[in-house]
């Protein structure tokens, strides 16, 4: 039986669990990224290019069976990075791809989706018929969601996020564009330790919130504070910045140095794309 | 209302992106105008700001609890120009780092949070507050309106981009390519949804913290960046 108490402290600890989550999820892949492994050993350029073309390869084809290749490929390149397996499915399979399993599961049967039977069930006065239109149609969608998850994890987690960032200029993002994502990034560690201790304290000093519009009242309160130290931080890092030499014009320090393993990555990476683009025409 | 890859079809993704490039452009411009070169940690510490507010989880009835977007209150603090950049970069902060909403969808997303969120939002606001002094119940009531037109709109338009998907990619025997419903039930699962509980999320934080700033910095809402 859940615990009145407790529910009414349900915003102070899933606000405490937001913010730890954002910390573990950007330390685990800093850990990761700097593991010895195969991916994090491939110029970012290239990773980051490489991966988007498998991302929108998975998004246009219209077959489960060929996405499939795709999906056993990013296991594959997760344990040749040295990216805990178990880890890596728990991220990559829980939440979106289930719950896009969960939004679909209605289009199956015959009642939304009408087609070929496959299978037939009865529950209590209830009949139930997946047809095959419909199951097609589901393990499509699950499949292409799971698998452009995977992708974008496996990218994240094997890319120091400071170097995925650089990387867009590589796309003609302006640098100011580039330099403000950057320096967003870094705050929001600052922000999230800020959020975390915001409601430990909360936690410990309040002791109990008799109704929900005192947790109301808390949380947009902390919110309009987090908000006035937002502003006068921007004043002590423009003076930072400016002590550092900057004058208005951002310069980005790139380190990035492409090897012949890079290319050669980047050509496979085409002819799968190209190979799978090919059998999904002529299928 | 974060959509993941595979949900919109690449030409539709393609388009957004290609209609979110001018607005980028018009947002650069806009507060390259406004916001001086001191105010660029303005903008990244904003942006930071605007994705932490989802880490803000309110109680609401019942004991459960949830959490806002911000995107009309950041709207109503740096302008809707700047907050259009500042959500932007949350988004693709969210999508590239972290997985969360689609790195193909980005145009889609930003195109139902960064504009049409803001926009909406900070325009009723407008509307409402009009001339009020800045200390105002008034401008509190126009700030929960805001929040509340605007992310039932971005719902309608993410609504309409999901709903658009059958109709326009199937095979040839009916089979959905994509997202599976459509308008008529893509519509009112995600209009319904802000219309009864995140909508008022949005309100509680927005019009509450537009109350707080008002009490400690009112000079703020007079003609400042809002």
């Amino acid at each position: 039986m859940s615990n009145p108490l407790h529910k009414k402290h349900d915003f102070i600890e899933r606000s405490i669990l937001s913010a730890l989550a954002f910390l573990k999820d950007a330390t685990m892949s800093e850990e990761y990224a700097n593991r010895k492994g195969f991916l994090q050993s491939l110029d970012p350029r290239f990773k980051t290019i490489s991966f988007l073309a498998f991302l929108v390869t998975a998004v246009s084809l219209k077959s489960a069976v060929l996405i499939s290749p795709l999906y056993l490929s990013c296991l594959i390149l997760a344990l040749l990075s040295r990216i805990h397996l178990r880890n890596f499915l728990l991220r990559t399979l829980f939440f979106i791809p289930l719950f896009s399993l969960c939004i679909v599961l209605p289009t199956m049967f015959s009642v939304v989706t009408p087609g070929e039977p496959v299978w037939s069930f009865h529950v209590a006065w209830i009949t139930g018929i997946i047809t095959r239109p419909g199951l097609d149609g589901a393990v499509l969608f699950v499949v292409r969601i799971a698998t452009s998850v995977s992708l974008v994890v496996l990218l994240s987690l094997t890319t120091r996020h400071s170097e995925l960032l650089k990387v867009l200029r590589v796309f003609g993002v302006p640098q100011v564009f580039v330099m403000t994502v950057s320096m967003c990034y870094r705050y929001l560690y600052l922000f999230a330790t800020m959020v975390e201790n915001i409601f430990t304290a909360v936690k410990s000093r309040v002791g109990m919130v008799s109704h929900h519009r005192q947790g109301q009242s808390i949380v947009t309160w902390n919110i309009a504070n987090t908000w006035n130290r937002t502003t006068q931080m921007s004043e002590e890092v423009y003076m930072a910045m400016l002590s550092r030499g900057y004058t208005g014009e951002p310069r980005l320090l790139s380190k990035f140095h492409a090897t012949p393993k890079d290319w050669l990555w980047l050509l496979c990476a085409v002819v799968i794309c190209a190979f799978l683009f090919y059998r999904g025409h002529t299928l | 209302m974060h959509i993941p890859d595979g949900y919109l079809s690449p030409a539709t993704c393609g388009v957004f992106g290609a209609v979110m490039i001018p607005i980028w452009t018009a947002a650069s411009r806009a507060v390259k105008k406004t916001l001086s070169v001191r105010q660029v940690p303005y903008l990244a510490i904003g942006a930071a700001f605007s994705f932490v507010i989802m880490m803000f989880n309110v109680p609401i009835l019942g004991g459960s609890s949830g959490h806002a977007v911000g995107g009309v209150l950041v709207a109503i603090l740096l302008g809707p120009w700047a907050a259009c950049i500042a959500v932007t970069v949350a988004l693709v902060i969210q999508a590239l780092l972290f997985g969360d909403g689609g790195i193909t969808a980005i145009g889609a997303n930003c195109f139902n949070m960064a504009f049409v969120l803001p926009f909406v939002g900070y325009y009723v606001y407008k509307l409402i507050s009009s001339n009020s002094p800045s200390g105002s119940v008034r401008r509190v009531i126009a700030a929960g309106a805001g929040a509340y037109v605007g992310i039932c709109v971005a719902a309608l338009s993410a609504g309409i981009e999901f709903g658009l998907q059958p109709l326009l990619y199937h095979t040839a025997n009916g089979q959905a390519l994509y997202c599976p419903y459509g308008l008529n039930v893509a519509v009112p699962a995600m209009v319904l949804g802000h219309l009864v509980v995140f909508g008022w999320v949005e309100v509680i934080v927005t019009a509450l913290v537009v109350k707080y700033l008002q009490k400690q910095d009112s000079v703020f809402f007079e003609g400042g960046r809002s």
